[in-house]
């Protein structure tokens, strides 16, 4: 038994080296960690998404209205501020450049984002939007470090030169923040909803150790 | 080796039993995620939210089916002279006078329309849910030869007139509902809200 | 008339048309389990338990599932985005999953350390050994429905696989498919596997393990044939009712499972990618392979080895042996009841040669399931073909080892043991 515990140890351990390759491309990930309780930062996230990123990038798996109600927007201000075509509140957040006009004006169809943070992870994305440089080999003059010979612009390019360094980190923190939101909407309620059941499930099996332990007692 | 009497039967009695009531209400809990899976997703909600008609090109005697909530809605004008006629003799229906809550309040009068002259009914038979048919003109008909106009339900032979109000001795209970709706506009009609009031 | 006596009468009649109380008693209240069961004889019971949690889960997944290669990806975000609890629903599920196998690896480890499978329990085994060959099969069906990269590249591989079957692989692989890469078509043919074939097969051969395992009876970690000595009514003097003795018992271990396998769902759903894995939330793309593809944590001791037969041999082709390797890694368990020659069935009582070799398929196997989640370098392959051939002596040098080695002898009664 303990030469079990031993070797599910060191399994375990030898698992965690040989994650430590880079996640981010030519270097170390940046150290962030998402927080998706803070609904003001959420909330400057979905707006700069919306601005910067929305163009071109769907969340064809998300509806506007579930955004607005975990991000407590009410309805009506969301509608009219944050929704840009003709969709309906309910609607998927889909977008309206089409797939075969991308391809002409960019060389490749930009990838949807839903689930970006979750597929990449949150310190991936926010590495990746720090990382933007200049190159004048790529087509739009920027390589990023992350994402080699990406073939996206630096959209942010302009919002990076007007901010300080530490307001341009707060701001795509906040884009990452966001994106890790939307990736799992449901994770809030899921910790939340999951301290009760554990609550719940130890009274109940502190009770069924002492029932067990009380019939125990007869096959001594 | 068989079951033995407990030393202390009184406790082993109580834990027992707190065990298996916690047991109970522990898959109480763990069913209401499988119940709540059952009710309306995000998605059909969606689907269900409210829709905008234009009605300006309608015209008496055409009927126009609106989809909303995957149910076929009536929206239909009813002329004057109909009107007269659907006032003038109520014996025959079952609830004339709409006590029934299967309008809401603002329809609850004699067209059971919000607006008079354009009626919107769910085509829904309140018998078994067939779609009823339309035969606006009050003329004989095979179902009946003394047809004032109105709708006939294909399936068990249902009748309601012009303002969907069921008629006496037919299978259907009650008369058609009439889902919220409003006037955004003369020629706008939104189906599913009663509009900002 | 009393209630009492009402539910009597109820019962009486219910029994003159079907044996209800009989079949309660014999397999529930009244089954006798030996009296030195220990934590190792609660798996069988948690896995019941974690059968019907999928059967419950899978069938509400399938309302909101659809099982096309255009929506079966976003019917799986629809479920956990837009369908009330859908997220709970289907994490259960994934979770599950591993669960299950965690919990049957127990169960089999159980069987080879006390000897369950000796006669007169090979029927019994091999009904168990079955049960493990269509959870696998369920596993791999049910993985690549979400129709992610990980789940279409995997489907690929493991369909691939049949193709290195000499003379009839290749046209064997297309079949599988019904189409010369994975497509919608293999998705839909698999999900009928996954939600009706092999489920029938699952509960149906659940229900022969455990109607044979009654007749028997369980067997314990002595290995003592407790039905020796039996008092007046018959029943054997070691054991116990099943209730409220084992019961009781099952029902906290059930609580400390809930309370690991809880914690996982709510606090750790994707299990750190073991569970569902990150590569998996990039919709299926045949055009672009994903850097790594490893199959679930379950699988891995057999991928490793198929990874470490990098010879042809005899002929055959290196992708064959692979192929045959890790079908005779999980085949051969079938034949254990026939490789054993001790006169005794636990391992306590079996001499320093069993140990060893337990010992060493142990060792072997968590080190094969470590290989085959990293990526291949030139010791880690040398190390699979050290620790396959680990994997394969414990069964192989079998008949050897248990007919040379010393016994110590096996007390009569669990009193004395």
């Amino acid at each position: 038994m303990k030469l079990l515990l031993f070797l599910a140890f060191a399994f375990f351990s030898g698992l965690s080296i040989s994650a430590g390759d880079y996640k981010c491309g030519s270097i170390e990930c940046y150290e962030f960690s998402p927080d998706t309780k803070d609904k003001e930062s959420l909330q400057r996230g979905l707006s700069a998404y919306m601005n910067y990123c929305y163009g071109c990038h769907s969340l064809k798996y998300s509806r506007y209205k579930r955004v607005a109600e975990d991000l407590s927007i009410p309805l009506d201000i969301y509608e009219q501020n944050l929704i840009f075509d003709d969709s309906k509140i309910g609607d998927l957040m889909h977008i309206s450049l089409k797939e075969s006009k991308a391809i002409e004006l960019l060389g490749a169809k930009p990838p949807d984002l839903t689930l970006e943070a979750r597929l990449r992870s949150p310190e991936w994305v926010y590495t990746y939007l720090d990382t933007f440089y200049e190159d004048s080999s790529r087509p739009y003059g920027v390589n990023n470090k992350v994402y080699a010979n990406v073939s996206m612009p630096h959209v942010l390019e302009d919002i990076q030169s007007e901010l300080s360094e530490e307001e341009y980190d707060r701001y795509i923190a906040d884009i990452t923040n966001f994106l890790t939101y939307v990736s799992d909407p449901s994770a809030e309620t899921r910790k939340q909803l999951g301290i009760y059941v554990i609550l719940f499930l130890l009274i109940f099996t502190a009770f069924a150790y002492l029932v067990y332990r009380e019939f125990k007692k007869d096959l001594k | 080796m068989q079951p033995k009497s407990p030393p202390n039967p009184i406790r082993r009695q109580l834990l027992t039993s707190i065990t298996s009531l916690l047991g109970f209400v522990g898959v109480i809990f763990a069913a209401i995620p499988f119940l709540s899976a059952f009710k309306p997703s995000a998605r059909a909600e969606a689907a269900g939210a409210p829709v905008k008609v234009n009605i300006s090109k309608l015209s008496p005697g055409e009927l126009m089916t609106v989809e909303w909530r995957g149910m076929p809605v009536f929206v239909y004008k009813v002329s004057n002279e109909a009107q007269n006629v659907l006032s003038a003799d109520k014996s025959k229906l079952a609830d004339p006078n709409s006590d029934q809550q299967q309008q809401p309040e603002y329809a609850q009068n004699d067209t059971r329309s919000r607006k008079r002259g354009i009626a919107v009914v769910k085509g829904v038979c309140t018998h078994l849910g067939c779609a009823p048919k339309f035969y606006p003109e009050a003329t004989s008909q095979d179902f009946d030869p003394n047809w004032q106009g109105g709708f006939f339900c294909p399936c068990h032979g249902s009748k309601f007139d012009l303002a969907g109000r069921v008629y006496a001795n037919v299978p259907a209970p009650t008369n058609l509902e009439v889902p919220p709706h409003y006037f955004e506009t003369d020629s706008t009609l939104v189906i599913g809200s009663d509009g900002a009031s | 008339m009393t209630t009492d006596t009402r539910t009597k009468r109820f019962l009486n009649w219910i029994d003159f048309r079907f044996p209800l109380t009989e079949v309660f008693e014999r397999h529930l209240s009244k089954y006798p389990a030996p009296t030195n069961l220990n934590i190792w004889y609660l798996f069988g019971f948690l896995l019941i338990f974690v059968l019907a949690m999928q059967i419950i889960t899978g069938l509400w997944l399938m309302m909101n599932y659809t099982n096309s290669a255009e929506e079966a990806f976003s019917s799986v975000e629809y479920i956990m985005r837009d369908v009330e609890y859908g997220w709970l629903i289907r994490y259960m599920h994934a979770a599950g999953a591993s669960a299950f196998f965690a919990l049957i690896y127990l169960h089999m480890f159980r069987g080879m350390m006390y000897g369950s499978y000796q006669k007169p329990r090979e029927l019994i085994w091999l009904g168990g050994w079955f049960t493990y060959l269509i959870l696998m099969a369920e596993g791999f069906t049910g993985y690549v429905l979400p129709w992610g990269q990980m789940s279409f590249w995997a489907a690929q591989v493991i369909i691939s696989l049949f193709s290195s079957i000499p003379i009839v692989g290749e046209d064997l692989a297309t079949w599988i498919r019904g189409d010369y890469l994975v497509s919608g078509i293999t998705l839909s043919r698999l999900f009928a596997f996954h939600v009706v074939l092999l489920p029938i097969l699952l509960i149906a051969i659940v229900f022969f393990h455990i109607l044979a395992l009654h007749e028997i009876g369980s067997n314990n970690p002595d290995g003592i044939d407790v039905k020796k000595h039996l008092d007046e009514d018959g029943v054997p003097l070691d054991t116990k009712p099943f209730f409220p003795y084992d019961i009781s018992h099952d029902i906290f271990a059930l609580g400390v499972f809930l309370i690991i396998f809880c914690s996982v769902v709510f606090f750790f759903p994707t299990g750190g990618g073991y569970i569902i894995e990150y590569v998996n939330y990039e919709p299926a793309n045949p055009l672009s392979t994903p850097a790594h593809i490893v199959p679930s944590w379950y699988y891995t001791p057999f991928y490793a080895m198929l990874r470490a037969v990098d010879f042809p041999l005899f002929g055959l082709t290196a992708k064959f042996l692979g192929f045959a390797t890790m079908m005779a890694a999980v085949a051969i368990f079938a034949v254990l009841p026939w490789l054993d020659r001790s006169p005794v069935k636990s391992i306590k009582y079996k001499g320093i040669l069993s140990k060893t070799f337990l010992g060493i398929f142990v060792v072997s196997f968590f080190a094969l399931c470590y290989l085959g989640m990293v990526p291949p370098t030139e010791t880690k392959t040398l190390l699979s073909k050290i620790f396959t051939l680990g994997y394969f002596s414990y069964f192989i040098l079998m008949p050897i080892y248990t007919r040379i080695e010393k016994c110590k002898p096996v007390p009569e009664r669990v009193a004395e043991a």
